[in-house]
């Protein structure tokens, strides 16, 4: 477990800059909270709020496409699994890197949100609620894009990950809700996305659950791929 | 006799994605490697010297054979804990030098208070105490290496792997390292050092393996290689240098080789000319000349010596 808490902090801190970088627009809620009136402006605190959650679900793609390669991009891989680490554990290490540097950014903008949505009367539970179900969707996200990006470079690995994570949402559009939660980051973003103050929704852990699960076999399916690697190989 | 390392006929291909082009950067590829001793793996640019290293060290899978390392196979996660490695080009976090051994320490399952001793007395043997505190994203390549070699040795290995380790080293830090490895070496560790600086691995190896195009091209005792010759080396004076063909004068002494069955008649004939002895050496040669040779032959050879 050590090593895997390593490399995930590790991780985490080498990704600081675009986890400082993304904090800005969290800094531009508080600000907007600051300048002003809460109550009469809170639909658009409410639009920043879910526009700065969907950013960390684009970045947890970003951050789980782009981890492996450029690891074995700057040969920095070969130091880590020079040692007693192995690969299932490296990968763990990512995933929870990945999950760490999102819910780095979800606590902070759970805190922000709780001060400008909760003042303008938005259950503040619920934010945290939110923020949890934000948290699980990135940690798969991320799983989901890690997975493919230990045989595919960062920008193919994007792709398919948009694509997999894609064809449910469009599955429920078509052929009903319950195919949204097949893989619920589709599912998990609405209900940040569809709260309001007026209906911020109720709270179901189902997904939450479901994310965690699949996660899971996301992780076992890396696992699996990424055993047969030769990572010394140029990644070009 | 326990090997540290055993390759055992052991093939790599490499492959285009598409499965188009395939490249043999090992064919068949067979040494041991005893406990206690250093090896020095030579071989030019392109000839499989990394792809073996990264294969022993589970980084990649070998397309045939098998390996085994301190007597796991390639690629067992625990007995990494027995071993340093450096790779090539050295590729370290942006940390301070302290805190980065301590990491990959730590990797190694090094207990805190251990680790925290260690990390300083590494850092002091490669020569680093001074900087143990500065960010190692602004090391020269140089220290990078030295700090590099501190990470590899953080858990006292009984296997060091190490992948050009001088290469970016003043003479100066190339002494240090030399001595650092036969201090190492006198301590029981096994040491499978690949170079290009010929002149070290000749200084300091034990047993030396060439590999060129992917094959095993000379695999024998440094001495043995070195010496390689069968001819001999007479150094006299009080002749002149017409007496034996190919004769040099040079600082008053009259020096020529001759095969070495025909030592003691040149020997006699010296004597009998009114000469003086004053050296009979076996011819060495230099691991550089063997080199050239060995990479100059259109095909390697099959194997020869000690295994």
């Amino acid at each position: 477990m050590k090593p895997v808490l390593l490399i995930a902090v590790n991780f985490a801190r080498e990704q600081r800059w675009p986890i400082l970088t993304l904090l800005l627009w969290v800094l531009l809620l508080a600000f907007l909270g600051l300048v002003t009136d809460i109550h009469r402006q809170r639909e658009d605190l409410l639009f920043v709020f879910k526009q700065d959650a969907v950013y960390v679900l684009a970045f947890s793609v970003f951050f789980g496409g782009s981890a492996i390669y450029n690891e074995r991009r700057s040969r920095r891989i070969l130091g880590v699994l020079s040692k007693a680490v192995g690969r299932q554990q490296y990968l763990s290490g990512l995933v929870l890197g990945v999950t760490i540097a999102c819910a780095v950014y979800c606590f902070t903008l759970g805190l922000t949100g709780s001060w400008t949505l909760g003042a303008a009367g938005f259950p503040i539970s619920h934010v945290w609620f939110l923020m949890v179900s934000l948290v699980a969707a990135c940690m798969l996200a991320g799983t989901v894009a890690l997975m493919f990006s230990t045989f595919l470079n960062p920008f193919f690995a994007a792709g398919a990950t948009a694509m997999v994570l894609g064809l449910p949402a469009l599955a429920s559009q078509i052929f009903g809700a319950r195919w949204g939660y097949v893989i619920p980051v589709w599912e998990l973003g609405a209900t940040v996305l569809n709260s309001s103050f007026n209906s911020p929704g109720t709270a179901s852990w189902a997904p939450v659950l479901l994310a965690g699960a699949e996660t899971l076999v996301f992780w076992l399916l890396s696992a699996r791929i990424f055993a047969h690697v030769d990572i010394a190989v140029a990644v070009e | 006799m326990r090997f540290a390392l055993e390759f055992e006929h052991i093939t790599k291909e490499y492959r285009s994605a598409l499965g188009t082009r395939r490249l043999r950067a090992l064919d068949d590829f067979s040494i041991t490697v005893e406990t206690g001793e250093i090896f020095g793996f030579l071989g030019p640019n392109g000839a499989g010297k990394s792809t073996a290293i990264h294969l022993a060290m589970g980084f990649m899978r070998p397309t045939s054979g098998v390996g085994r390392l301190l007597g796991e196979s390639f690629g067992h996660t625990g007995v990494r804990r027995r071993v340093g490695f450096l790779a090539e080009s050295v590729a370290l976090y942006h940390r301070r030098a302290e805190r980065l051994v301590r990491f990959y320490g730590a990797l190694n399952g090094i207990g805190r208070t251990r680790l925290q001793k260690r990390a300083r007395e590494v850092l002091e043997i490669v020569g680093l105490q001074d900087h143990a505190n500065r960010n190692a994203g602004k090391f020269s390549r140089g220290m990078l290496q030295r700090v590099g070699l501190a990470q590899a040795m953080v858990n006292d290995p009984e296997l060091l792997i190490l992948d050009e380790p001088t290469s970016a080293l003043d003479p100066l830090a190339r002494v240090m390292v030399r001595e650092l490895l036969l201090a190492a070496r006198n301590a029981g560790k096994t040491i499978f050092l690949s170079s290009h600086l010929l002149s070290e691995v000749e200084l300091i190896s034990d047993r030396v393996a060439m590999l060129h195009r992917g094959k095993l091209a000379r695999l024998d005792k440094t001495a043995n290689l070195l010496q390689a010759g069968e001819q001999v080396e007479i150094v006299v004076r009080s002749i002149g240098t017409k007496d034996f063909e190919g004769a040099v004068a040079r600082n008053g002494f009259v020096s020529f080789c001759v095969p070495a069955q025909s030592q003691r008649a040149a020997l006699e004939k010296v004597w009998n000319l009114g000469g003086e002895v004053v050296s009979v050496n076996p011819v060495r040669r230099s691991l550089e000349e063997i080199f050239l040779e060995v990479t100059a032959e259109p095909k390697a050879v099959a194997s020869k010596g000690i295994q």
